[in-house]
């Protein structure tokens, strides 16, 4: 069967995904702060592999680098959520199917411990 | 012209950022909202361009209005937290007296992590394809194990091999005396260790005289000459071959306390070459003289090399042989059969050295 990585069109249709999903986190008063001076295609970039990651595609990330990267950045349970609201809200602005917004958001949602630290 | 108008039909409705400057003071006189959002404070200040963008460089623009040529430069704004790429072009216009500068902002912000994407890809595929490559060359280091090149060679480009007739070939066959009896009776993972190295030596031997290792079965080993590249001097390959390995043996045995006795018989004669199987590749050689040299090793006594009338005229100028007389052989008839008993002068390619140098 495909994968949701096959079916959505592969990194093309992820990055878009992905770029307007950060336009809301930066507009995010909760969790915009945490990308000032980011570097964005960097972050939009890797953000595009992760997605595309959790959808089946090839994996990029082990749960190590995850959580090596994420660490320092001590980003608490309130910017989790925040992060989670947007993705929702992103994924069903391209009209993704529900079970696998769903399918989607578990996946994030299970790596929780490694990105939280705060 | 009535640019208070232009300005608000025009220049308030287009998602580009414009503004107009003096051509030679260059102040920004006016602009539309989407400047005023990037460059606050600069509409109208009195300021000069080079004030807001630091990038600007009024020298190239002035070479470029000379050859009437757009004046383009990327820079970047800072506005709540995004950082936005702008391409920047200039381009001089002129109305009666009045000459002035347009300048076009288009935000790029969205090309650039577009661009970063496709490198990041790129770098990502050919990391892959080096992993690929790697993974190639690794298989393709395994089936020459199994297959001569030219054969491989022949096997990549069609698919397919022909079995190959080679007239002019000489083959060795050599096997342990008591080697079954040896495994059972002590360590037999330490002795296979010590086949795997003997075995190690004969295939770089082998390769010193451009013999080519067949297979081997269990304790047996068997090596050709002559093909696939024919080569003149087949038979007398096979022959130093023999030697240097048995030498290998005597002086491997002189320093181990585990003691290997072999028999080596060898023989020319035409074979056929050919890949067997489709799954499993297995290179191998097939005739009358593959046979022979089987029973040679099989009338062989211990750490000795034996041959027949055959293979002897081929060689009987450069060896030392002792005659057996004429035995009756399996499937052949009666044959003359002689024992090497070595070489007359040194065989050349170095091989007191290379023996030397072999780990024993």
């Amino acid at each position: 069967m495909a994968t949701m990585f096959e079916r959505y069109g592969g990194f093309a249709a992820v990055s878009k995904v992905v770029m307007a999903f950060y336009d809301k986190v930066i507009d995010s008063d909760v969790i915009g702060g945490y990308f000032e001076n980011v570097d964005m295609p960097a972050m939009i970039d890797h953000q595009t592999k992760f997605i595309s990651q959790v959808m089946g595609g090839p994996a990029s990330y082990t749960d190590d680098v995850l959580k090596r990267v994420h660490t320092p950045l001590k980003i608490d349970e309130t910017a989790f959520k925040e992060m989670m609201a947007l993705l929702r809200d992103t994924l069903e602005d391209f009209d993704m199917d529900n079970g696998d917004i769903e399918a989607i958001l578990e996946e994030v949602r299970v790596r929780q411990p490694l990105v939280v630290h705060g | 012209m009535n640019l208070d108008n232009f300005n608000k039909v025009l220049l308030e409705s287009v998602g580009v950022g414009l503004a107009i400057l003096d051509a030679t003071s260059l102040e920004i006189l006016m602009g539309n909202r989407r400047f005023d959002e990037w460059f606050p404070d600069s509409i109208g200040s009195g300021k000069k361009v080079g004030e807001v963008l630091a990038e600007f460089e009024p020298e190239k623009l002035a070479r470029k209005i000379e050859a009437d040529k757009p004046y383009s430069f990327e820079t970047s704004v800072h506005m709540k937290r995004r950082s936005i790429s702008l391409a920047i072009t200039c381009s001089r216009h002129t109305h009666g007296d009045t000459a002035v500068l347009i300048m076009e902002c288009q935000n790029i912000s969205k090309i650039k992590e577009l661009e970063y994407m496709i490198e990041s890809y790129s770098k990502m595929v050919e990391k892959q394809n080096r992993v690929l490559q790697k993974e190639k060359e690794r298989v393709e280091k395994l089936l020459l194990n199994v297959m001569p090149k030219s054969v491989y060679q022949e096997l990549k480009s069609f698919g397919v091999t022909t079995p190959q007739r080679y007239d002019d070939a000489s083959m060795l066959m050599l096997d342990f005396v008591g080697f079954t009896d040896m495994a059972v009776a002590q360590d037999p993972a330490g002795l296979i260790s010590e086949l795997n190295d003997i075995f190690t030596a004969f295939d770089r031997i082998a390769e010193q005289f451009g013999c080519e290792r067949i297979k081997t079965i269990g304790d047996a080993y068997m090596a050709v000459s002559g093909i696939p590249e024919p080569s003149p001097e087949h038979a007398l390959n096979i022959a130093r071959l023999a030697v240097l390995m048995l030498r290998y043996i005597k002086r491997r045995n002189s320093v181990h306390s585990q003691k290997w006795i072999c028999r080596i018989g060898i023989n020319s004669g035409p074979v056929i070459g050919s890949i067997v199987g489709v799954q499993k590749y297995v290179y191998d050689i097939f005739g009358p003289g593959v046979n022979l040299a089987a029973r040679m090793e099989a009338l062989s006594e211990p750490m000795e090399i034996t041959l027949c009338e055959d293979m002897h005229k081929l060689i009987k100028n450069e060896f030392y042989f002792t005659e057996r007389g004429e035995m009756e052989v399996k499937g052949f008839g009666t044959k003359k059969i002689y024992t090497l008993d070595g070489a007359r002068g040194v065989i050349q390619m170095r091989s007191d050295d290379m023996i030397d140098n072999l780990p024993i």
